[in-house]
C-alpha cells in the first residue's frame, strides 16, 4: 500500500511543477452560459482553463470571468449536461449554451467511493431519481421503487413504518440475513426508514459482483446507494411539498355472517361431531352479527409536510428541509408520525479544498398493534358483539379466543425513536486529476419501547364483558420498558486518481475504511402500574414479579477499497475491483476476505464500422465477474458462550451455576457468491427507445446450514451451523424505456421492466433439510436439495371425494363423500407425510412493472404498476384452525360441499383444523396500479407575479387496483426469514391510499 | 495555507492510521461469558460445576436424567410398576411395559441424549478446572464433583445400554464424526471410566460434614462405588467400601420409613436430606420454576376420570405383585403404595394421605395404585407460586443408608463377613424380624426396601433372573436380548450407522 502512495505522490509534484509553468500572457474572457433547452442562465457551472486547475463556477445568474491565455480552451461541465470545449482565439466574450444530457446513458449513476457515467459501467446498476420516489404517498423509499428497477424484488406492507422485504436478483441465503446493504451518503446501514423520500435525489441499485464487490463482504444481497439533495449555486430556492389523504384496507375478505356459520358448523357436528345443535336459535337471536373486519378496521388520515430552503454560491451550497409526516394506518389504535431534518452543506474552502456536512435528525413515534389482532378476527364467531355500550363481546366463551378489538384497545405498544445520522466529508484536489476524500459517518438510532398493557376482568362490578366468564382476563396491569441505542460510525478514506492519456484513459481509486457498531438494550417490567400515561415509569409499579435486562453487542471492521477503470477510445472499457474486509464478527483465522471483480465493456456504437449506421444510438455489451460476501450473521456465533442462571440447591439455597451448552462451528465464516453477468445496453431512434438487458449467474457456497450432530457431543439442540450449503440464482431482466415528444405540447415516456429468476438449492452439502413457517403445528415449507429456498411441502389435494365408491377406490378408507382427497404419492395405500410433496414457492419467476409519464401542456400524468408471477402463498390462515368453532369465510360457507353441491373444491363443512396441503396453497401472482398520479401546473406568468416559481397541484392513488387471483387479503407478505416466506397469517394488510398533494417553489 | 507536500503526508497518515491498528479487530462478546474467561475465573469455574449438578434436573418428556422418562424406562421394564395411566396412553411408555419397544422409541433417545447431555458438561467442567491454575484442594474437590456426577451417568447408561461412546474429554463438533466417538467402547471400558471417577470421588471429596448439603461427598462416592463393584461382582471391594460408609458414622437409618421421602422432617426425623440420604437430587423454588426434575411427581400422581382436581399423569402405577412382595406387617408396603379404595360402599371417603389430601374412590380415580414415594404434597410441601403442577419440588433419592446396608449385606453373603447384621437392622426398621441372610433373602430385602426407586430392573438383570421373573410376570422378555435396551436409531443414524445395535434389535 505504501509504495503505491509513493508512487502517487512523485507524480503529484512532477505534474504540479509542470501546471505552474504554464500560464503567460493571459486575457479576460466574460460570458454567460444558459441551458439549451429553456434559455435559463445556469449557475453553478464550471469553467476551467483546459489542461490547467486555473477555472471558476459561474455566479448566480449565469456569469463567469476567467483569465486565460488567448489561446487557451475553455471547458465548461455541469451535471446533468454535456461538457462543451470551446476555444478562446483571443475572444473577450463567449457566452454558452448547454444541452442537457438527459437521455438515459448519459446518466451519472454512484457507484459506491465514486460516480460513473452509465455508458462507462461495466456492471449492472439502475437508478431511480428522487422524484419518482417522492411522488408516492408511501412511507419508505424502498417500497416506492417497487416496480421501478428490473431484478429487484420489494415486499411492502400497509403498516406504517414497517421495513419492507427486498431481495435483489433472487433468495441467496437460508440463515443468514438477505436484505440488501443502505449506504446513505456514505454511511452504511440496513434501514433507511428515517430517509424522507423528499430529501434523496438517487437511489442506485448495484446488482453485479462487478459493482457490489466495492462493498465485498456485505454486498451479498445487492447494494443500495442513496444519495440526498445538496443546494445549488445560485438564488435561494424554497420549496413546499405536501399530501393529505386517507388510506383503507385494499383488500378485505368476507366472512360468514352469523346464520351461515351456525349453518355451517351445525351441519358439521352432525355429520362430524356429537350431532347437538352447536350454535342454537337462541344463540342467534341473542346475538349480534358482526363483521370483525368492520370491527378493528378503520380508514386512515395520512399527511406529509415538507419544506426546502436551498442555495448557494461559488462559496458552497447549503440546503435545510424539514418535513412532517403522520399516517394512522387502518387497524384501530395504530398510528404514527415522523419528524424529519436534514441540513446539507457545501464548503468551498479554496478551489481545491471542500467541506461537505450532511446531517439528518429523525424522531418517530408509533403505536404498534399486534397483528395477532387481525388473525383472531378472522376467527372469532359472528354472534358474539364486538363491543357494546363500552363492552366486549365475551368471545372466549364462544370459541376460546380473544377478542380482537379488546386486544387492540388494552394494550397500548409505543415505540419512540430519534436518530441521527451525519457525513462529513473533507475533498481535497491538489491537481485536476488528483483527489483525496476523507468522510467520516456517523449513525446514531435512539430508541424506546413502551407496552403498556391494561388491567381488566371478566367477572365481578370491574367486568368489561357483555358476559362474564371465560378465558380473557388480565388481573394485573403490566408495564414493560426498552431503551436501545445503536451507534455505528464509518471512517472512509479515498485517494482517486483520474487521467486520459490520448485515447486510453485511467480512473484508480484506493482507500481503507473502518468502521464500529455497538448496541446496548436495557429493559424492565413490572406490573400493576396505574393507568394514566404518566404513571408509566417501572417505580410506579409493583416490585413483586418485576424483570430487569441488559444486553449488547459491539462489532467492528477494516477494510481496504481499491478500484481501477481503463476505457480505450470510448470503445473498450475495464473495471476491476477489490476489496479487503477485516471484521470482529469471525474468529481470527477468518478474519480477513478478499472480493475481487472485473468487469469488461464494448462500447460498439463507437466503432468506426458503426460510423454510417443509423439504427443504433448506442449499443454496448457487458460482462463481469465478481466475488462477494455474506456476513449478516450474529456477532460471537462463532464462539462457546456460557448460558447463565443453571440453579441448583445446595444448603437448601439457589446456586446458579453456567454452563456451555451449544457447539458452535469455530470455524464460521460468511457467505460467498460468485456472480457472473452479461449485459447489453443499446439504444435507438437518437436514444429514444433505450434499453438493458441482462443474464446473470450466482453461485452462493459456504452458506449457512444446519447439521444434525450425535447427541454424544452434549449439544443441547444437537444440531449446529456452519457454512456448507449452496445455492444458484439464474436469471435474465429486461428494462426498455421510450421517451418522446409529438408536437410542442405533448411529450411523454414509458418504461417496463421484467425480470426472471430461477432459485434453487444446489446442495445442503451434508447439511440437513430445514421445516420453517409453523402453521398450526405443522411446517409447510421444507428447504431441500433442488428445490428453492422455502418451497412449500404439502400434501397434494386432489378434489372432494363424491361417493363411497371413490372412496373405496383410494388410500383413505376411513373418509366420507365431501371429504378431501390426497394423493397418495408414496403409494402404501395411507395418507402420511410421506405422502407430502413440494409444491412451489414464494419467490416469485417474474416480475414487472410498467411506469408511464405523459405531460400535455401544464398537465401530467404518472402511472407506475408492478406484479409478479410464479410465486405460492400459503392461507395460513384459513390452515391454522385452531377452534371448532372458529370462523370462516363466506366462500367456504357458501359454496361447500354438500350432497346437493357436489364441489370438488371446497370439502364439506368439518370442525378440525385440515392437514397441511396444496388446498391451502394458491397462487401469489398478482398485477397492480401501484400509483397513479395528475398534476397541473399553474402557468408560470400567473405565479410570478406572487414571487412563485412554480406551483403544481396534483391528486395521486397509491396502490388504485390490484388484479390478483389470491382469495386472501395480499399475496404481498413480509416475512423475517427466508425459510419461511409466503404464509399469510397475521399480516397487515395492503393498504389503498387517495391524497391530494400540492408542490410550491419561491 | 498547507503545502500540497504536508496535505498529502495528513492524507497518507489518516489512510493508515484507519487501516492500521492491529487490536481492533478482536472484540470480545458483550455480556457473555466466553471459556477463556472462565478459565481465569475460579467463581466461573465453580459455577460450571454447579452447571454440572444442574443437568440432574433434566426431565419431564424431554432429555432426561433421573427424571420422568428414566423413570418409566426402568421401574415400568420391571415388576415394580406398570405403564398406568389409561389404557392408550402414551403408546413409547407402553411398549415398555410389554418389551415391545423398538430402537426408535423417543423415550430411548431421550434417555441417550439427556445423559450425554450432562456428561459432555461435566467434562468440559473438568476440562476448564484441570487447565485452572487456583487452590489444588478445591480445584480437586470441584473435579471430584463432576466426576461423581458422570460416574452416575456413565452407570446409568452401562446398565441401560451397555457398552456406549466413551467422551471423558471436549471434543471440536467437527472431531464428533470421528470413529473414537461414533463407536461403542466397551461394557468394561466404561466400568473402568465410573470406577476411576468414584474413586477420584473417594479420594478427593470432604464428607458429608464437611461439604454443603446436596453436593457430592466422600460417603457418596462410596456408596455408589460399592454399588458399583456389586454389579462387578467384586464383593471385597464392594464389603469394604460399604463397610466404609457405615463405619464413617455419618449416616442413620430413618426411623420412620414413611417419612423418608417427605420434604419435612417429623420430630428430627426424615424428611429432605435426612440421616439416611448419601446422595439426593436437591430441588427448590425459584421464580423461573427450573429447579426441578418436571414430571418426577406429578407424572407418577394419581389420575383423575373426572370430578376432583387431580394430581398427576397416573404412570408408574406399582403393581400387584410388588404388593404381594410385602410381608405381613410391613410398614414399606403402605408407605410405597398409595392405594385407591373400592368404589363401592357409596359414601367412600376414598383415600386420605398422610397430609389430609384425598383422593375419592376408584370410580373417580383412573387406576387402582399410585407411588407413595414420588408424592408431593401440595398441602404440606411447598409449591409454585402458580401451582404448576408439574414443577413441583420433590428431591429425588437416589442412593439412601438402607442401600448400604443391603450391598454390604450381599456383598459380606459372598465374600464371607456378617451379613447378618446389617440385613436385620433394615428389616427392623420396616417392623420386621430376622430371616436368615441368605442371597435370596437379601434380595427379597433389596426389592420391597428400594420398591418403585428406579433400581429394580437393573437388579433383575444383575442377578441374572431378569427373563425367568419378568416372563414369569406376563412379559415378552427375550432373554440374550431384552437385559439390554436398543441404542436409540437416531443416535445410529447420526453415526452413519458406525453405533452397533444390541444382538436382537436388528442391525
Amino acid at each position: 500500500m505504501k509504495r503505491i502512495f509513493t508512487k502517487l505522490s512523485v507524480l503529484t509534484f512532477l505534474c504540479f511543477f509542470f501546471i505552474n509553468a504554464a500560464s503567460a500572457q493571459d486575457i479576460t474572457i466574460h460570458g454567460v452560459v444558459s441551458d439549451g433547452a429553456d434559455k435559463t442562465t445556469l449557475p453553478g457551472v464550471s469553467v476551467l482553463v483546459k489542461g490547467t486547475k486555473i477555472g471558476t463556477l459561474t455566479d448566480a445568474s449565469g456569469k463567469y470571468a476567467v483569465s486565460a491565455p488567448a489561446n487557451a480552451t475553455l471547458v465548461f461541465s455541469y451535471i446533468g449536461y454535456d461538457p462543451i470545449e470551446v476555444q478562446v482565439n483571443n475572444r473577450t466574450t463567449i457566452n454558452i449554451e448547454l444541452a442537457s444530457n438527459s437521455q438515459e446513458l448519459e446518466q451519472v449513476v454512484v457507484v459506491g467511493y465514486g460516480t460513473q457515467k452509465k455508458k462507462d459501467l461495466t456492471g449492472s446498476v439502475a437508478q431511480v431519481k428522487g422524484e419518482d420516489i417522492a411522488r408516492q404517498p408511501v412511507l419508505s423509499a424502498t417500497q416506492a421503487i417497487q416496480g421501478k428497477v428490473a431484478g429487484v424484488q420489494i415486499v411492502s406492507s400497509g403498516a406504517p413504518n414497517s421495513l419492507p422485504t427486498v431481495r435483489v436478483r433472487g433468495t441467496g441465503t437460508m440463515l443468514a440475513g438477505a436484505n440488501p446493504l443502505y449506504v446513505v451518503d456514505g454511511v452504511i446501514n440496513e434501514d433507511i426508514r428515517n430517509i424522507n423520500s423528499n430529501d434523496i435525489l438517487t437511489m442506485d441499485i448495484l446488482k453485479d459482483a462487478s459493482a457490489t464487490a466495492i462493498y465485498g463482504m456485505r454486498a451479498a444481497n445487492g447494494v443500495i446507494l442513496i444519495t440526498t439533495k445538496k443546494g445549488k449555486a445560485g438564488d435561494m430556492q424554497i420549496e413546499y411539498n405536501a399530501t393529505a389523504g386517507f388510506k383503507e384496507a385494499a383488500k378485505l375478505v368476507n366472512m360468514a355472517g352469523a346464520n351461515q356459520y351456525a349453518g355451517y358448523l351445525n351441519e358439521a357436528n352432525l355429520y362430524y361431531g356429537t350431532g347437538d345443535v352447536l350454535i342454537t336459535p337462541t344463540m342467534l337471536q341473542n346475538g349480534a352479527n358482526t363483521d370483525w373486519y368492520d370491527a378493528i378496521l378503520k380508514r386512515g388520515f395520512q399527511q406529509n409536510h415538507n419544506l426546502s430552503i436551498s442555495g448557494g454560491s461559488d462559496k458552497g451550497t447549503y440546503l435545510f428541509s424539514a418535513g412532517y409526516l403522520s399516517d394512522a394506518g387502518i387497524i384501530k389504535t395504530n398510528d404514527f408520525n415522523r419528524l424529519t431534518l436534514r441540513s446539507n452543506n457545501e464548503y468551498n474552502i479554496t478551489n481545491w479544498l471542500k467541506f461537505t456536512s450532511m446531517t439528518s435528525f429523525s424522531r418517530s413515534d408509533v403505536r404498534n398493534v399486534n397483528l395477532d389482532a387481525f388473525n383472531i378476527a378472522y376467527r372469532a364467531a359472528p354472534y358474539v358483539a364486538s363491543k357494546v355500550d363500552g363492552k366486549y363481546g365475551n368471545t372466549s366463551l364462544s370459541n376460546n379466543i380473544s377478542n380482537p378489538l379488546l386486544n387492540l384497545e388494552k394494550e397500548n405498544n409505543r415505540e419512540l425513536g430519534n436518530r441521527i445520522q451525519s457525513n462529513f466529508a473533507l475533498d481535497l484536489k491538489p491537481i485536476s486529476w488528483l483527489s483525496f476524500r476523507s468522510s467520516f459517518g456517523i449513525d446514531g438510532d435512539f430508541g424506546k419501547v413502551t407496552t403498556y398493557n391494561y388491567r381488566y376482568l371478566n367477572t365481578g362490578p370491574n367486568n368489561v364483558f357483555l358476559t362474564e366468564g371465560g378465558n380473557q382476563v388480565r388481573p394485573n396491569s403490566a408495564l414493560a420498558l426498552e431503551d436501545k441505542t445503536t451507534t455505528r460510525w464509518v471512517w472512509d478514506n479515498t485517494v482517486t486518481a483520474n487521467k486520459t492519456f490520448g485515447e486510453h484513459s485511467f480512473n484508480l481509486l484506493v482507500g481503507t475504511t473502518a468502521e464500529g457498531f455497538k448496541f446496548r438494550s436495557f429493559k424492565g417490567s413490572r406490573t400493576d402500574v396505574p393507568e394514566s400515561p404518566d404513571q408509566w415509569y417501572l417505580g410506579a409499579g409493583s416490585p413483586t414479579n418485576q424483570t430487569n435486562d441488559n444486553t449488547g453487542d459491539k462489532a467492528t471492521r477494516n477494510s481496504y477499497i481499491s478500484r481501477f477503470n481503463y476505457s480505450y477510445a470510448n470503445r473498450y472499457l475495464l473495471t476491476a475491483t477489490f476489496r479487503a474486509d477485516g471484521t470482529s464478527r469471525f474468529p481470527s483465522q477468518n478474519r480477513w476476505g478478499y472480493f475481487p471483480s472485473v468487469g469488461l465493456g464494448w462500447n460498439v456504437v463507437n466503432e468506426s464500422f458503426m460510423a454510417n449506421q443509423r439504427i443504433f444510438s448506442a449499443l454496448k455489451l457487458r460482462a463481469s465477474y465478481g466475488k462477494v460476501g455474506n456476513d449478516l450473521i450474529p456477532t460471537s456465533t462463532y464462539l462457546p458462550l456460557a448460558t447463565i442462571n443453571k440453579p441448583y440447591f445446595f444448603d437448601g439455597k439457589e446456586y446458579l451455576g453456567i454452563s456451555f451448552d451449544n457447539l458452535p462451528d469455530k470455524n464460521i465464516k460468511w457467505e460467498t457468491t460468485t456472480e457472473y453477468d452479461l449485459g447489453l445496453d443499446f439504444g435507438f431512434l437518437e436514444n429514444k427507445l433505450t434499453g438493458e438487458f441482462n443474464y446473470y449467474n450466482k453461485k452462493t457456497e459456504n452458506a449457512l446450514v444446519a447439521i444434525r450432530i450425535p447427541a454424544i457431543l452434549g449439544d443441547t439442540d444437537s444440531q449446529y451451523t456452519t457454512n456448507a450449503a449452496s445455492f444458484s440464482n439464474k436469471g435474465v431482466e429486461l428494462a426498455l424505456n421510450w421517451a418522446s415528444s409529438v408536437g410542442k405540447d405533448w411529450s411523454y415516456s414509458i418504461n417496463g421492466n421484467v425480470s426472471y429468476n430461477q432459485n434453487k438449492i444446489t446442495g445442503l452439502n451434508g447439511g440437513q433439510a430445514l421445516f420453517d413457517a409453523n402453521v398450526g403445528g405443522t411446517f409447510v415449507t421444507k428447504s431441500d436439495n433442488n428445490q428453492p429456498i422455502g418451497s412449500f411441502f404439502l400434501l397434494q389435494a386432489d378434489g372432494v371425494f363424491q361417493n363411497a365408491a371413490e372412496i373405496a377406490a383410494s388410500a383413505q378408507k376411513d373418509a366420507k363423500p365431501g371429504d378431501l382427497r390426497y394423493r397418495d404419492i408414496s403409494g402404501d395405500g395411507v395418507i402420511n407425510d410421506e405422502d407430502r410433496a413440494f409444491s412451489g414457492s414464494y419467490q416469485p419467476k417474474l416480475t414487472f412493472g410498467l411506469n408511464g409519464n405523459v405531460t400535455y401542456k401544464a398537465f401530467d400524468l404518472n402511472i407506475g404498476t408492478y406484479g409478479t408471477s410464479g410465486g405460492k402463498v400459503y392461507n395460513g390462515k384459513k390452515a391454522e384452525r385452531e377452534n371448532s368453532k372458529d370462523n370462516l369465510e363466506t366462500n367456504v360457507a357458501k359454496n361447500r360441499w354438500t350432497p346437493n353441491n357436489p364441489s370438488n373444491k371446497i370439502p364439506r363443512a368439518n370442525l378440525d383444523k385440515l392437514p397441511a396441503s396444496t388446498y391451502f396453497l394458491e397462487k401469489g401472482d398478482f398485477f397492480r396500479i401501484n400509483n397513479l398520479t395528475l398534476g397541473y401546473s399553474l402557468p408560470k406568468e400567473m405565479m410570478s407575479k406572487y414571487k412563485i416559481q412554480k406551483l403544481r397541484v396534483f391528486v395521486t392513488a397509491q396502490n388504485l387496483a390490484t388484479i390478483t387471483g389470491y382469495s386472501g387479503f395480499t399475496p404481498e407478505i413480509i416475512s423475517d426469514k427466508t425459510l419461511n416466506a409466503g404464509v399469510e397469517s397475521k399480516i397487515y394488510p395492503t393498504t389503498r391510499t387517495f391524497a391530494f398533494g400540492v408542490n410550491v417553489g419561491f | 495555507m498547507f503545502n500540497i507536500k504536508q496535505v498529502f503526508i495528513i492524507f497518507i497518515a489518516l489512510v493508515v492510521i484507519s487501516g492500521c491498528k492491529k487490536s481492533f479487530l478482536d472484540v470480545e462478546p458483550q455480556g457473555n461469558l466466553t471459556e477463556e474467561q472462565a478459565l481465569k475465573d475460579p467463581d466461573a469455574a465453580e459455577k460450571m460445576v454447579g452447571g454440572v449438578y444442574n443437568t440432574l434436573y433434566m426431565g419431564g418428556f424431554d432429555p432426561t436424567t433421573f427424571g420422568f422418562l428414566f423413570v418409566l424406562a426402568t421401574d415400568v421394564a420391571s415388576d415394580d410398576g406398570d405403564k398406568g395411566s389409561t389404557p392408550s396412553d402414551f403408546g413409547s411408555a407402553g411398549e415398555i411395559d410389554n418389551f415391545t419397544f423398538t430402537p426408535s422409541n423417543f423415550i430411548f433417545d431421550n434417555i441417550w441424549r439427556g445423559h450425554y447431555t450432562g456428561i459432555a458438561r461435566a467434562n468440559r467442567a473438568i476440562d476448564i478446572l484441570s487447565k485452572s491454575t487456583f487452590d489444588e484442594t478445591v480445584k480437586n474437590r470441584l473435579i471430584g464433583e463432576s466426576r461423581f456426577i458422570r460416574a452416575l451417568y456413565y452407570f446409568n447408561l452401562v446398565r441401560l445400554f451397555g457398552g456406549v461412546p466413551k467422551l471423558i474429554r471436549v471434543p471440536e463438533p467437527s472431531e464428533g464424526n470421528n470413529e473414537e466417538f461414533q463407536t461403542r467402547a466397551t461394557k468394561e471400558a466404561i466400568y473402568q471410566i465410573i470406577t476411576e471417577d468414584l474413586q477420584f470421588g473417594v479420594d478427593n471429596l470432604p464428607e458429608k460434614s464437611g461439604s454443603g448439603v446436596g453436593k457430592a461427598t466422600k460417603g457418596a462416592a462410596q456408596a455408589y462405588l460399592a454399588k458399583v463393584y456389586l454389579y462387578l461382582k467384586n464383593y471385597q471391594k464392594a464389603y469394604e467400601l460399604s463397610k466404609a460408609v457405615m463405619t464413617s458414622n455419618k449416616y442413620s437409618l430413618v426411623r420412620d420409613y414413611n417419612l423418608i421421602f417427605r420434604q419435612n422432617a417429623v420430630g428430627g426425623d426424615g424428611g429432605n436430606n435426612n440421616s439416611e440420604s448419601i446422595f439426593e437430587i436437591q430441588t427448590g423454588l425459584n421464580v423461573a420454576k427450573d429447579a426441578v426434575s418436571p414430571l418426577f411427581s406429578n407424572g407418577q400422581g394419581a389420575r383423575s376420570k373426572g370430578g376432583w382436581n387431580d394430581v398427576g399423569l397416573g404412570f408408574n402405577t406399582p403393581t400387584s405383585d410388588l404388593v404381594s412382595a410385602y410381608e405381613p406387617n410391613d410398614v414399606r408396603k403402605n408407605a410405597t403404595v398409595i392405594f385407591i379404595t373400592p368404589t363401592l360402599p357409596a359414601n367412600s371417603p376414598g383415600t386420605v394421605l398422610w397430609d389430609g389430601f384425598r383422593i375419592p374412590s376408584q370410580d373417580s380415580v383412573e387406576n387402582s395404585r399410585y407411588s407413595y414415594k414420588a408424592y408431593h404434597s401440595i398441602l404440606k410441601e411447598s409449591v409454585p407460586l402458580d401451582g404448576d403442577k408439574d414443577k413441583r419440588p420433590k428431591n429425588i433419592r437416589t442412593m439412601r443408608y438402607a442401600e448400604v446396608l443391603l450391598i454390604n449385606a450381599e456383598a459380606a453373603a459372598n465374600a464371607g463377613g456378617d451379613a447378618q447384621t446389617p440385613l436385620n437392622e433394615v428389616r427392623e426398621r420396616a417392623g420386621l424380624t430376622p430371616v436368615p441372610a441368605t442371597i435370596a433373602n437379601i434380595w427379597k430385602e433389596r426389592r420391597v426396601e428400594l420398591a418403585m426407586e428406579q433400581d429394580r430392573f437393573f437388579d433383575l438383570v444383575r442377578q441374572g433372573r431378569a427373563g425367568t421373573v419378568l416372563r414369569a410376570h406376563g412379559k415378552n422378555f427375550v432373554d440374550g436380548k431384552n437385559e439390554l435396551f436398543p441404542i436409540p436409531q437416531n443416535q445410529r443414524d447420526l453415526s452413519g450407522g458406525r453405533l452397533a445395535q444390541n444382538p436382537g434389535y436388528g442391525n
